[in-house]
């Protein structure tokens, strides 16, 4: 019981509700979004907009309203960071794969989801550690201004062909996979091990 | 009782510190600003998404303002959306709202200097980009600029993403306000152009549309006209009276201000919402000019109508090409493209005097199709020979040295025949000197664009019909006299045809008589 009140906790404290809400709508959002005519950009764009919204949902659960306290005394932080944090990126990725798979066909497909859900939310959780919880939608959303760029670029060379713009990549691109992978694998990490990085009028 | 006397030396203090209270409070505000954390990731975003693709792109002023318009209003909403909406929720974030209640100033006035820095950093980072990128244009593009409409716009929309983050994040104060005010603002600028269609949209107003939608930016485009600024205005008007609009609704809760302030905020709600709403309406009277932007009527300027009137830059080739100023880039490899021949036809009877290059003319088509037109080659009479470059038209961009072979492709075929008179009805030796200058300018087309249609920005390209001119087959006496005349010293062939122009053209002179 104590360590399910301890979850509960932590999830309330982190706003981890409001996150699951947000995903939802996010999710909802995507759904309604699909049923309108989209041409080539859009319909290109429209998928990697809903999962940048989804990661930064995910990272703003990283900031702590206890601050210094909280991380003296807690010593399964880490674990309660690292669980819930995967438990969030794994819930945007079904819920945006439920809206989508529901009648809707997004451009790339379930791979083009995991992806970049993953890869976007690793971002995050690195703008996290190095700038604070409050301000972790930074890289996330200059991402999507790049990514949407390098999409772009896919129809206007010269093409931008780095997979660390992996949502310009093909959904079956290892190079991308991989570098979002990396991404999340470190972003994961340094939010587990270290947490966000504590700024005045980041918990709310 | 205590009597309090103010001396004049002490009341012009008290009003020397509340003047220097405001620009001390803009200085704080600047100095904890989020939005200076944001700028090396705005700028990044502008050297990415704007300043490599527009440096790379046609040196003409008007192709590159319109990118930096539609490319740097995305780089720059983005960060100063959330940063406003971050230190728009900074209050109720930090749990001071009841501690700041309280300062003396109404909370209207504090709130809008936090605005005020949002706004001062990013225009400042805008400003520092936009120079970086004209300084760059202003070094490769001749002619035809600064165009200073197409920076306006993305300024003033800056000022009112910073007002609608700003908003929401007072409103809305919550850790998930700015970065979801973002990606909404995001959404909006960028897929909002999806609804366009036709240049009598409504959704023109939005600040990264620069011209027809779909058409894409056009070197044709104000370079023979002047920059018709109607759409832009209308834009400027929209995103100001949203500004304003916002700004005043931040004034208008009970005890954001006194009574006198808080209708004084009303009234600037109101001001700027009808602005907003007039602007909608106008960009939704926009009609495309056959200049190639977009009219609206109760902004237009009519003396933007009339053509430049510029002094063109000649070649120095036997039979001159003249082009515009903002094309001198093109004079060398479109010279270079077109001298063989022009060498061979200068004197001759019926030759152009001078090639000079002619603007195109653009035509709304169904929903964002685009026509572009053009007048045809000129009759002999004249001593003018119009031709457009491949630039001027729709289609991928292309190097001087290409639209050079495309120019030649496109009018060697009609130069001949205004000189030679090879039409319909020709004799076998026009047919074969009529060949016979072709190969020797290197134009293996037998293709001719005749106008008006010309290619559009709806698909597939529809090229005028081919010139209906006798073909010149292999194997036939005629092409055996074509490629016997090609093959004589330019200098022969030349002084053969000042000979013998006149009775080639009345259809004298048969195939045996070709040298």
């Amino acid at each position: 019981m104590t360590g399910v009140r301890l979850v509960r906790l932590y999830a309330v404290g982190r706003r981890v509700p409001h996150a699951l809400m947000a995903i939802v709508a996010i999710a909802i959002g995507l759904r309604i979004a699909l049923l309108g005519n989209w041409d080539a950009y859009g319909a290109l764009q429209l998928p990697l907009c809903f999962e940048v919204a989804a990661a930064v949902s995910i990272v703003a659960t990283a900031a702590s309203p206890f601050g210094e306290q909280e991380r003296v005394t807690g010593r399964w932080l880490p674990y309660l960071r690292l669980a819930v944090t995967t438990a969030l990126t794994a819930a945007a990725i079904g819920a945006l794969l439920v809206a989508a798979g529901t009648g809707g066909h997004p451009s790339g497909g379930t791979l083009d989801v995991l992806r970049n859900v993953a890869g976007i939310t690793g971002i995050g959780l690195l703008c996290a550690a190095a700038l604070g919880g409050g301000l972790s939608w930074t890289g996330p959303t200059a991402y999507l201004v790049a990514g949407v760029y390098a999409l772009y670029t896919v129809w206007h060379p010269p093409a931008l062909t780095t997979p660390w713009l992996w949502p310009a990549r093909p959904p079956h691109d290892l190079a991308g996979a991989l570098c979002a992978a990396l991404v999340f694998a470190a972003g994961l990490a340094a939010t587990a091990l270290r947490g966000a990085r504590d700024r005045p009028g980041d918990s709310e | 009782m205590t009597a309090v006397i103010t001396s004049p030396a002490a009341s012009r203090q008290t009003r020397r510190a509340k003047g220097l209270a405001t620009p001390r409070l803009l200085w704080l505000e600047l100095r904890h600003n989020a939005m200076a954390w944001l700028v090396p990731v705005a700028i990044g975003l502008f050297w990415l998404t704007t300043y490599h693709k527009t440096v790379a792109m046609a040196p003409f002023w008007d192709v590159r303002a319109d990118s930096l318009q539609l490319n740097a209003m995305l780089d720059f909403a983005i960060p100063v959306t959330g940063a406003a909406a971050w230190m728009g929720s900074r209050e109720a974030r930090s749990r001071l709202t009841d501690q700041v209640t309280i300062t003396a100033r109404p909370r209207w006035a504090r709130l809008l200097i936090p605005w005020a820095a949002t706004t001062i950093w990013a225009l400042t980072a805008y400003l520092g980009c936009v120079a970086w990128l004209y300084v760059e244009t202003a070094h490769q593009a001749p002619w035809g600029g600064p165009l200073w409409w197409p920076v306006v716009v993305p300024a003033v929309g800056v000022a009112a993403f910073a007002a609608l983050g700003f908003v929401v994040g007072t409103y809305l104060p919550s850790r998930f306000t700015a970065p979801l005010a973002t990606i909404a603002a995001f959404f909006i600028l960028a897929l909002s152009t999806q609804l366009i269609h036709g240049s009598q949209s409504y959704w023109n107003v939005s600040p990264i549309v620069t011209g027809p939608w779909d058409m894409g930016p056009q070197p044709g485009v104000a370079t023979f006209y002047p920059f018709v600024p109607d759409l832009s205005i209308a834009q400027v008007m929209f995103l100001g009276g949203l500004t304003v609009a916002l700004l005043g609704a931040l004034g208008l809760p009970a005890g954001a201000a006194g009574r006198a302030l808080r209708a004084a905020a009303a009234g600037l709600t109101g001001a700027g919402l009808l602005a907003a709403g007039t602007a909608v309406g106008l960009a939704g009277t926009g009609t495309l000019g056959t200049h190639g932007m977009i009219d609206i009527p109760a902004l237009h300027d009519a003396a933007s109508d009339r053509p430049f009137q510029y002094t063109p830059v000649c070649s120095r080739t036997a039979i001159p090409v003249c082009l515009n100023p903002a094309y001198a880039g093109y004079l060398a490899a479109t010279a270079h493209a077109l001298a063989p021949l022009l060498n061979q036809l200068a004197g001759l009877p019926g030759a152009p005097a001078r090639i000079v290059q002619d603007s195109v003319t653009y035509q709304q088509g169904t929903g964002n199709c685009v026509a572009v037109l053009w007048r045809g080659p000129s009759a002999s009479a004249t001593s003018l020979f119009s031709v457009v470059l491949a630039d001027q038209l729709p289609g991928p961009a292309m190097t001087a040295a290409q639209v050079g072979d495309q120019v030649a492709s496109m009018y060697v075929p009609d130069l001949v025949t205004r000189v030679i008179g090879d039409r319909p009805g020709a004799s076998q030796a026009q047919s074969a000197v009529a060949r016979a200058l072709e190969m020797s300018s290197g134009t293996s087309s037998f293709m001719s664009f005749q106008g008006p249609q010309g290619p559009n920005s709806c698909g597939p390209e529809e090229q005028g019909a081919p010139s209906q001119r006798l073909e010149v087959a292999p194997g036939t006496p005629a092409y055996a006299a074509a490629k016997r005349f090609a093959a004589l010293p330019p200098a022969t062939r030349h002084a053969w045809l000042m000979r013998h122009a006149a009775a080639l053209r009345a259809g004298q002179i048969t195939l045996a008589q070709l040298p």
